[in-house]
C-alpha cells in the first residue's frame, strides 16, 4: 500500500529513504549505488526499498476521479 | 576485561570487549535490545480520518515511527508519581495531526505532527504517514510513552545489536608462496598482498566463512580461528538515543538488578545458611 516505516526484520528506518530512492532511480541511477549513499548496508533493509510497490498511488485516483465528477 | 572503541557515528558504534565470556554478552546485548526504555506513539484518538489507510493502520505507522527519546525528563508510565493510566506530563507527550489535500493529491509526513515538547520530535520529517486525495481529511492526536520492547518491538531503540568472536589469523610464512588465491576469494576483503607475503588487514571485518583455507594448498597456510574471550560487538541505534547511552542505560540496567538480587539475599538471611 505504502512504503513501511521500517525494516519488518531488523527495525532500521526506511519509510524516510523512498522518496530518495524512487527519484534517483527514475533519473536512471543504478539501485545498487543509490541503497548504499542511503546507508541500506544490510540486505534486509535493501529489499524493503528494491521490492515495493506503493498501490496507494494506484488506489487514489479512483477518490481523485470521484471528486472531479462531485463539481 | 578490556573495552576498546573501534568506531563510533552518531548512529553506530563498534566495540572489541575482551576479557568476557558469553552469557555476559548475552546479557548486554537483550538488555539493550529488550530494557532500555525508549519513546513511542502508545495510543491514538482520531478525530476524522477519511483517508484510504484504515485507523487501526495509520495507528501502527504511528506507532513505528521513532522519536527522540529523552531518558532523563520523562518516567517509565508504570513507574511515574502520577499512577494514572492515562499519563500526566511526566510520561507522556501529545503529538497532534490535521491535515487536509484540496487540489491534489497530498503526501503527510512525519514533518507535519506538532508535539507539545520540541525536544521529543520524529527523528525523521521525511516518513510518509499517509497520501490523501483532494477533500480528505486527516485529524488525529497521539499519545507518546516511554517502554520497553519487551511489550512492543516499536519500542526497540536499537536495529542491529550483534556480537561475534574476535577472528584471530595465521598466515605460516613457510608455507605461504603468496598466489594471492586467499586474497581473490575473501568477499570482506580482509586480506592483503604486502610486497611478497599476504597480511590480514582489516580482521575484525572477517566472518570465519574458511574460503581463504579452502582455497589454499594442502596443508593450508592460512588458518582462521576465533578468540574464545574477545568479541566484536555492533550496535546500531534507530536515532532516538546516542549509541553509547544505550550501553550505558543498559549496564545501569544490568546493575540495578543484580543489587535487588543480592539485597533479597542479605535480607533474607536464612538462604545464606
Ligand atoms: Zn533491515
Ligand atoms: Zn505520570
Amino acid at each position: 500500500m505504502i512504503i513501511p516505516v521500517r525494516c519488518f526484520s531488523c527495525g532500521k528506518l526506511v519509510g524516510d529513504k523512498w522518496e530518495d530512492f524512487v527519484k534517483k532511480v527514475k533519473a536512471g541511477e543504478d539501485p545498487k549505488v543509490v541503497l548504499d549513499s542511503l546507508g541500506m548496508i544490510r540486505y534486509c533493509c535493501r529489499r524493503m526499498l528494491l521490492s515495493h510497490v506503493d498501490i496507494i498511488d494506484e488506489i487514489l485516483k479512483f477518490y481523485e476521479e470521484t471528486q472531479k465528477k462531485e463539481f | 576485561m578490556d573495552i576498546q572503541l573501534i568506531e563510533k557515528t552518531n548512529i553506530s558504534m563498534q566495540l572489541v570487549i575482551r576479557g568476557v565470556d558469553v552469557p555476559f554478552m548475552n546479557a548486554l546485548r537483550r538488555i539493550m535490545m529488550a530494557e532500555v526504555p525508549s519513546m513511542a506513539v502508545d495510543d491514538v484518538v482520531f478525530i476524522e480520518n477519511s483517508s484510504v489507510l484504515h485507523d487501526e493502520v495509520l495507528a501502527h505507522r504511528l506507532g513505528l515511527v521513532p522519536l527522540v527519546t529523552d531518558l532523563d525528563s520523562y518516567n517509565l508510565p508504570e513507574k511515574c508519581t502520577c499512577k494514572s493510566e492515562f499519563g500526566c506530563n511526566l510520561c507522556r507527550v501529545t503529538l497532534t495531526l490535521e491535515a487536509e489535500a484540496s487540489e491534489s493529491i497530498t503526501t503527510i509526513y512525519t514533518g507535519d505532527l506538532k508535539s507539545e515538547d520540541p525536544h521529543i520530535t520524529p527523528v525523521s520529517d521525511k516518513i510518509p504517514l499517509v497520501k490523501l486525495a483532494p477533500g480528505q481529511k486527516i485529524k488525529l492526536e497521539a499519545y507518546a510513552r516511554l517502554g520497553t520492547e519487551m511489550v512492543h518491538a516499536k519500542w526497540q531503540p536499537v536495529s542491529v545489536c550483534a556480537y561475534k568472536y574476535l577472528p584471530q589469523i595465521n598466515i605460516d610464512e613457510k608455507l605461504c608462496n603468496a598466489c594471492e588465491e586467499c586474497v581473490k576469494i575473501c568477499s570482506k576483503k580482509v586480506l592483503v598482498r604486502d610486497e611478497n607475503k599476504i597480511v590480514p588487514k582489516n580482521t575484525i571485518e572477517c566472518t570465519l566463512c574458511q574460503d581463504c583455507v579452502k582455497v589454499c594448498s594442502s596443508p593450508p597456510a592460512i588458518n582462521v580461528a576465533w578468540s574464545d574471550d574477545s568479541y566484536v560487538f555492533n550496535i546500531e541505534t534507530d536515532e532516538v538515543l546516542p549509541p553509547e547511552r544505550i550501553v550505558l542505560e543498559a549496564l545501569n540496567i544490568l546493575n540495578r538488578k543484580i543489587d535487588d538480587l543480592l539485597g533479597q539475599l542479605t535480607t533474607k538471611n536464612e538462604l545464606l545458611h
